[in-house]
């Protein structure tokens, strides 16, 4: 038995663990679960996203650019608005978040689509865009959110749609990236983070 | 790979990971404490799955050191609100467990610093080798591996002249 060998043992036998009776197979078959359910149901965006980004304001379920229909993503509820063709349909849930600071090389590898446009109408808590210009994704014409949250205190400006303004809007997997890689066009920096990024 | 064989895998996998991490959390929090980092810690696990690594034990133990440390953080915001307010005692120490019989190695390890005394633990109660410790704090399998000879070499010394302070005192006729 080596000198190592004895700290060792002798650290063990203080392991506050050392008495933790384990957890019961029932026990870990609920975490399990409510671990799975909880990522389907809660977390909208993809992986690496979500770990810098972090959903914010708006955890917006979007159908995708391509699809013909619009098909709900797994974040949203069955009040999925009908796409006119050539439109993008997009709503938000009203999540709390934390952000670090938006970088040029996240937001090319997270966006799938990223534009630039116009509100033209704001009605029944759904905003339509008209879209500028595409950075990245399909072309389309126009974008569809339906904006149930108040106000989102990640998106740069003022912190949501509003008549008029143009926006920078990012989005990965049918949600938008918000944390300071979606907002307001004339915000400090996102337009020189889009240049970068795409 | 699909959501089926994914989820068929995390399945497999998970209950491993929830005993390390439930032993993990109980060494250095309270239960209260330990049940949220531990449901955090599986939801990353789960989240970021397709990154875990073969040696998947170190690794979650990272992201639990992660989720601990932010829960701490939250904790301490709290406290010290609290503390202005109520003008409370510090808290008690995290690391508490059945009370240590071996004060010696207790004291010991208290006077070591906290990063040394951590490498100790991960060594003997997580039993990890140095690669694994290298995963876990985000060094290098090298650095780790020298910082736990030095701790340990540290740790020796300061059981074996137990109160040293006093020593020269008293010590002549």
């Amino acid at each position: 038995m080596t000198d190592d060998d004895d700290l060792r043992a002798r650290l063990r036998r203080a392991d506050p663990a050392a008495a933790l009776e384990p957890a019961s197979p029932a026990q870990v078959a609920h975490l399990v679960e409510e671990t799975m359910s909880r990522n389907t149901r809660r977390w909208a965006l993809p992986v690496a996203a979500a770990l810098v980004l972090l959903v914010g304001g708006a955890a917006w379920a979007a159908t995708r650019p391509s699809a013909p229909q619009p098909v709900a993503a797994p974040a949203s509820s069955a009040s999925a608005p009908a796409a006119t063709a050539g439109s993008v349909v997009l709503f938000t849930t009203g999540m709390q978040a934390k952000c670090r600071e938006p970088e040029a090389t996240r937001l090319a590898e997270s966006a799938d689509f990223a534009f630039e446009g116009t509100v033209q109408k704001i009605e029944n808590g759904r905003v339509t865009l008209a879209v500028a210009r595409v950075f990245r994704g399909s072309t389309v014409g126009q974008v569809e959110v339906a904006q149930e949250g108040e106000s989102s205190e990640t998106m740069l400006g003022s912190g949501k749609f509003e008549m008029g303004r143009d926006y920078l809007v990012s989005a990965a997997e049918g949600s938008v990236l918000i944390c300071g890689y979606s907002g307001e066009a004339d915000s400090i920096g996102l337009r020189e983070l889009y240049e970068a990024a795409f | 790979m699909n959501v089926d064989s994914r989820r068929a895998r995390f399945e497999t996998l998970a209950p491993a990971v929830i005993d390390a991490v439930r032993r993990y959390l109980a060494r250095r929090t309270d239960p209260a404490t330990a049940d949220d980092v531990l449901s955090e810690t599986l939801l990353i696990c789960w989240r970021r799955f397709d990154e875990m690594p073969a040696e998947h034990l170190p690794w979650a133990y990272g992201v639990a050191r992660l989720c601990l440390a932010n829960a701490e953080r939250g904790q301490r915001r709290q406290f010290r609100l609290l503390a202005r307010i109520s003008r409370l005692d510090p808290p008690p120490q995290t690391v508490d467990g059945p009370a240590p019989a071996d004060d010696d190695l207790a004291a010991a390890l208290r006077r070591l610093r906290p990063e040394e005394a951590e490498i100790l633990r991960l060594w003997a109660w997580e039993d990890l080798t140095p690669a694994g410790i290298a995963v876990v704090l985000g060094i290098t399998a090298n650095a780790a591996s020298i910082r736990l000879h030095r701790a340990k070499e540290k740790l020796r010394k300061t059981m074996t002249v137990p109160g040293h302070e006093e020593s020269t005192e008293g010590s002549r006729p």
